[in-house]
C-alpha cells in the first residue's frame, strides 16, 4: 500500500466508505483472518484505499458495491496467507493477541453445515473447490495440479459453486 | 484478446484470478449487468467457505 499521494479529498472519500462499510467489513475479514486482529485491520484499509483508487470505475448500487469490496478484502487476505507462508519467520512476530479465540458453538454448526452441503456435491465438484479456494490456490495453480486447462477448472468452480450456494439455500443458511 | 467468459465471476468472487484474470474480468464486470447480479449472489459464498476452513484450522490466520 502505499498512501503517499491521497489528498484530504480523497481522504474524506475513503472515510466515507468506511463509514458505510467499514465495521461489516471488519467484521467479515476479522473472521477469515482468524480473528487476527491488526490484520484485519490492515486489510480493511488495503481494501478502501483500492475501492478509492478504482472510484471512477465503481459501480455505486450498495450492494455492487459491498461485493466488490468482499472480493477485494478476499484477495488481501489469499496474499496475506501466501507471503506469510513464503516468510515464516515474519509470523513469529505478530504477537500473542493474535491467536484465535473461535466463538465455539455457533461457528462449528456452520461449518458442519457447508462441510455437509460440501459432501453432497458431486465429487468433481468437491474437487474444484477444496483444490482451488481450500487450499489457496489461483486457478492457474489448481490446473497445474489437477491436469486441467485453467478455462475448465473456472468453468468447473462456477458450477461447484453454484450447486453449493443452491443447497445452502435450500438448507436455509444463506 | 477476446473477453473473458461470465462464469470467471465465480472464480472472480473468491479472489483466485491472477492479476491480469483479474483486471480483464473486472472491466468485463462494469459493464455486464448479469455478472453484477451473479456476484452480489455470490458474495457470501467465501465466509461460508471459510468456516469449513477454520475447522480444519482453528488457528489459521496465526500459523499461516
Ligand atoms: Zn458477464
Amino acid at each position: 500500500m502505499d498512501p503517499d499521494g491521497i489528498n484530504e479529498r480523497d481522504e474524506r472519500m475513503i472515510h466515507a466508505l468506511y463509514e458505510a462499510f467499514g465495521s461489516r467489513l471488519l467484521h467479515h475479514v476479522r473472521r477469515a483472518t482468524g480473528n487476527d486482529h491488526h490484520w484485519a485491520e490492515d486489510v480493511v484499509q488495503e481494501t478502501l484505499v483500492r475501492a478509492w483508487r478504482h472510484a471512477g470505475k465503481l459501480n455505486k448500487e450498495p450492494g455492487m458495491l459491498w461485493a466488490w469490496l468482499l472480493t477485494v478484502a478476499r484477495r488481501i487476505i489469499i496474499d496475506g496467507r501466501r507471503r506469510r507462508r513464503a516468510r515464516p519467520e515474519e509470523v513469529e512476530d505478530t504477537g500473542l493477541e493474535t491467536v484465535s479465540v473461535p466463538d465455539e458453538s455457533e461457528q462449528t454448526i456452520a461449518a458442519m453445515v457447508v462441510a455437509d452441503a460440501l459432501e453432497r456435491l458431486s465429487a468433481e465438484h468437491r474437487e474444484v473447490i477444496e483444490e482451488t479456494y481450500l487450499k489457496d490456490r489461483t486457478i492457474n495453480e489448481a490446473a497445474e495440479v489437477l491436469r486441467i486447462p485453467p478455462g475448465t477448472v473456472k468453468s468447473r468452480l462456477y458450477y461447484a459453486i453454484r450447486a453449493l450456494r443452491k443447497d445452502l439455500k435450500e438448507k436455509g443458511v444463506t | 484478446m477476446s473477453p473473458p467468459p461470465h462464469h470467471e465471476v465465480a472464480a472472480y468472487a473468491l479472489g483466485l484470478l491472477d492479476p491480469e484474470d483479474h483486471e480483464a474480468f473486472e472491466s468485463h464486470l462494469v459493464e455486464c449487468v448479469d455478472c453484477q447480479a451473479e456476484l452480489r449472489e455470490l458474495a457470501d459464498v467465501p465466509a461460508l467457505l471459510d468456516e469449513i476452513r477454520r475447522r480444519r484450522s482453528p488457528l489459521e490466520g496465526r500459523q499461516g
